[in-house]
């Protein structure tokens, strides 16, 4: 067993570029890799896509300018997590979830969450945005 | 706005549009490329210039949809605005979608009861040929 | 680029004179030939920019010239922005037209476009057996292929255009409004990045100009609605605009600023 799997059979596949909205397209391409060779149908496929282009779109927009976007692919048979993460120049910022952009992004996944973390041992704070999303049918 | 540059492979924003009218009563904007964050400013001056010219002469806008190879909540949103706006003249946003990029974002959000679909430029023409936007009163085309 | 540049200022009466020439004026041929064969470094120039996306140089500068002919014929000196404000953009959105054209025919080898058209073909007929979209496994076991070739089929097919514009476009080139060509202009600037470059020179401008453009890109009003809030025409508010937008286009976009 490599490095990269677990005992559940979990691969993970990491992504950093720095937080700008130009950089966000090849992100988008690594999920449609994954989701596609994960065997999601064609709508499942282009469901993720856009998810996860919401979710760090969402977080460029927060990030300290100097941050850098992180986001990490947890690949399961059936199910793929995605963990995006920015650090933000304030310790409190919030993540507006009244948005289109959020609702949508919401009907996209099977489930959203919007994490915390303030910047603690000399780190900084940041915020991420966790996703999941099946492989099969989606509901409309 | 990050520090990094705003054009780090050097080649410009990633869509395109282009305005024109194939014939009289109708406004057609081609759309090629990538429509999220980065891009969607662009789309909405599209938009803007063919909503414009719809209302000034008194015709029909189809945007063309079927270069798209992504679409986001930020182009959804300029498409839903101008479907607004077009509305509020007695118009409608006819729309050519033929690719899962974009029709799936439609039918998933619930938008594509806003608009007018339709699998190819022809055919969205020949239904859009009769300009439902009225022109106003007393003015002269442009 | 002004009319005071030593290298072209010698066309710009030319120009003017080109410009008021009639359809059946027999100096017009002549004065054509001159300004196009003059200008053709902007279009050589033009061309190379565009030239590590995958199309050899001669195609893009034939297409460039193009640009430079439409330009030329188009252009009329009353409107007050000086030559290259108006054909560069003229130029580069024919280059762009031709990419925008060629796209899948081009980028992609006739193998992934077959493949893509075997995949189209089973996607929708699958769709309906299954009452979802299909699997990529399952579009392989229909077609029976491997399904690392279906994968680069789907990813290929990000990039495929369904449909092409017919002539009806091209034949639209010759009768492009004023407003239409300054809509282009307006669309080359209107980007977010842009939005903030703009800031620090929107100080340099007088204050009318300034609150055009603020209401155009920050306000996002069009050039109507500019036209009511600051009680000029929309023709007026279309020249000011085009005016600016050139003015401030030669500083901040690296693409226009040629030689």
């Amino acid at each position: 067993m490599s490095d990269a799997e677990t005992l559940d059979g979990m691969s993970t596949v990491e992504v950093r570029t720095s937080a700008t909205a130009a950089l966000i397209p090849t992100i988008r391409a690594v999920a449609s890799d994954l989701a596609a060779r994960a065997d999601f149908d064609l709508d499942a496929i282009s469901d993720l896509r856009m998810a996860v282009d919401e979710a760090c779109a969402t977080l460029v927009d927060a990030a300290d300018p100097t941050s850098v976007l992180q986001c990490r692919f947890l690949v399961r048979p059936e199910r793929i997590r995605v963990h995006a993460e920015v650090e933000t120049a304030k310790a409190d910022t919030v993540l507006s979830t009244d948005t289109f952009g959020w609702r949508v992004l919401q009907t996209l996944a099977d489930d959203v969450e919007v994490l915390h973390e303030a910047g603690v041992d000399g780190r900084r704070a940041t915020v991420g945005i966790r996703l999941d999303k099946s492989a099969g049918d989606v509901p409309r | 706005m990050s520090d990094a540059a705003p054009d780090p492979f050097g080649v410009g924003l990633p869509l395109d549009t282009q305005l024109s009218r194939p014939r009289p009563g109708s406004v057609l904007l081609a759309v090629d490329g990538e429509i999220d964050t980065l891009t969607a400013a662009r789309l909405q001056a599209g938009v803007d210039e063919a909503v414009e010219a719809a209302r000034a002469d008194g015709a029909s806008v189809v945007a063309d949809l079927s270069g798209v190879t992504f679409l986001a909540s930020s182009g959804l949103a300029v498409l839903i605005g101008a479907a607004r706006r077009l509305a509020e003249l007695g118009g409608r946003l006819h729309l050519v979608a033929a690719s899962r990029a974009v029709t799936r974002p439609l039918q998933v959000t619930g938008a594509d009861a806003l608009f007018d679909i339709h699998d190819d430029v022809t055919s969205a023409l020949e239904t859009a040929r009769f300009p439902d936007v009225a022109p106003p009163p007393g003015e002269v085309g442009r | 680029m002004t009319r005071a540049d030593p290298e072209y200022g010698h066309l710009i009466p030319l120009l003017e004179e080109y410009a008021s020439t009639g359809a059946d004026d027999p100096r017009r041929e002549t004065l054509r030939a001159a300004l196009v064969t003059g200008f053709l470094p902007v279009a050589q120039h033009i061309a190379r920019r565009f030239s590590n996306r995958g199309e050899p140089l001669d195609d893009l500068v034939q297409v460039a010239t193009v640009g430079l002919i439409n330009a030329v014929d188009r252009f009329s000196p009353e409107r007050g922005s000086d030559f290259f404000s108006f054909a560069v953009p003229t130029i580069s959105g024919e280059v762009r037209r031709h990419f925008r054209d060629l796209g899948w025919s081009m980028r992609v080898p006739r193998r992934l476009k077959d493949l893509h058209v075997s995949i189209n073909g089973v996607v929708s007929e699958l769709s309906q057996s299954l009452g979802r979209a299909p699997k990529p496994t399952e579009i392989a076991e229909r077609l029976g292929l491997p399904v690392s070739e279906v994968l680069e089929g789907l990813e290929a097919s990000e990039a495929y255009r369904s449909s092409s514009l017919d002539e009806m476009l091209s034949s639209e080139q010759g009768s492009a409004t004023v407003g239409e060509l300054v809509g282009e202009a307006d669309a080359e600037l209107n980007r977010v990045d842009f939005r903030q470059a703009l800031r620090p020179v929107l100080g340099e401008l007088a204050p009318r100009e300034r609150t055009i453009l603020l209401l155009r890109f920050f306000g996002n009003m069009t050039q109507t609605q500019i036209a009511q809030e600051v009680g000029i025409s929309q023709m007026h508010v279309s020249r000011l605009l085009t005016q600016t937008l050139d003015r401030l286009r030669n500083r901040l976009d690296p693409e226009t600023r040629v030689g």
